[in-house]
């Protein structure tokens, strides 16, 4: 009878232990987690066919956003505070601070944008970048709200990951019209 | 083995304590020194060149305010410079978006777009702002400054302190 006791409690114990210990790991774990994404890299949707056709190709709007591309977004380009032409980047909306927008930096700091329509010619001044959707015609950007500071980007996309069909590395394009001094 | 085992478990302590202490500066409080005297008299009363770094006030900057995005009138408040991307500057909301803001020098009134707000220094004579680099957007705030910490003497709550010449509709 006693030792019936004693292995139930040397069981509830054990029980105990490993329920304490596996709570601690998944705390553990997800703290990790949290740092990684915060800090190195994570895995967003996009939305919106401003960057077509690097991201979301179909803009059917029944599969709307079943069909949205899920891309890397790294963030080690904010501790080298490293940004070049060509990078889509991630950033806080200068019109609406809770929103991010994904455009492609088309001028940096010093460079002469060209706007066609109106025949201006514009210094990105420092401190600033200035961004472009590939999808001129759908795209909300620079051209709309000006030159961008560099402390609103979040981060760089290097990736897509999602659908498997259009799992790629995200190349740097650059454009046209712009004189840069490097 | 047990001092290989203690070893094991006071390094798996350290990490996690490390990383706890990292996320909560990250995310939820930290604690900056300032520089300049572009606050005074609120921070760095003394501005002796010699005593210079070891007079720096220390302060506390809360992160709360950028989960729940409610920025007041009034709130000091640390930033990324709109023109270097490296620096941070700490500074006072003046105007909130749609707020007009008067230059008394000239003569202008400017309305603060959607998105942005109005920042001046305490000491106007010696704080590069709003007045000089424009409004800024809401997205740079890094954090909202609630506490002195250091030194001891001058530990205490920052209050909100409202401005006079804007016109705000709210």
């Amino acid at each position: 009878m006693s030792c019936i006791c004693i292995l139930g409690e040397i069981s509830i114990m054990a029980a105990q232990n490993f329920l304490w210990s596996f709570t601690k790991n998944c705390f553990t774990f997800g703290l990790i987690g949290l740092t990684i994404s915060d800090r190195y890299a994570s895995i967003v949707p996009v939305r919106g066919s401003s960057m077509s056709p690097t991201f979301n190709l179909t803009t059917d709007s029944f599969m709307g956003s079943l069909s949205d591309d899920y891309v890397l977004v790294e963030k080690f380009c904010l501790q080298k505070y490293k940004f070049s032409h060509g990078d889509v980047i991630v950033f806080c909306s200068p019109s609406n601070h809770k929103e991010k927008h994904v455009k492609r930096i088309i001028g940096l700091p010093g460079d002469w944008i060209g706007t066609p329509m109106t025949n201006d010619v514009m210094k990105v001044p420092n401190g600033h970048c200035w961004v472009e959707g590939d999808n001129p015609s759908s795209s909300l950007d620079s051209r709309s709200f000006g030159p961008i500071p560099l402390g609103l980007i979040k981060g760089r996309v290097t990736h897509i990951l999602w659908p498997p069909q259009r799992v790629r590395h995200i190349e740097r394009k650059n454009h046209e019209n712009i004189l840069s001094p490097s």
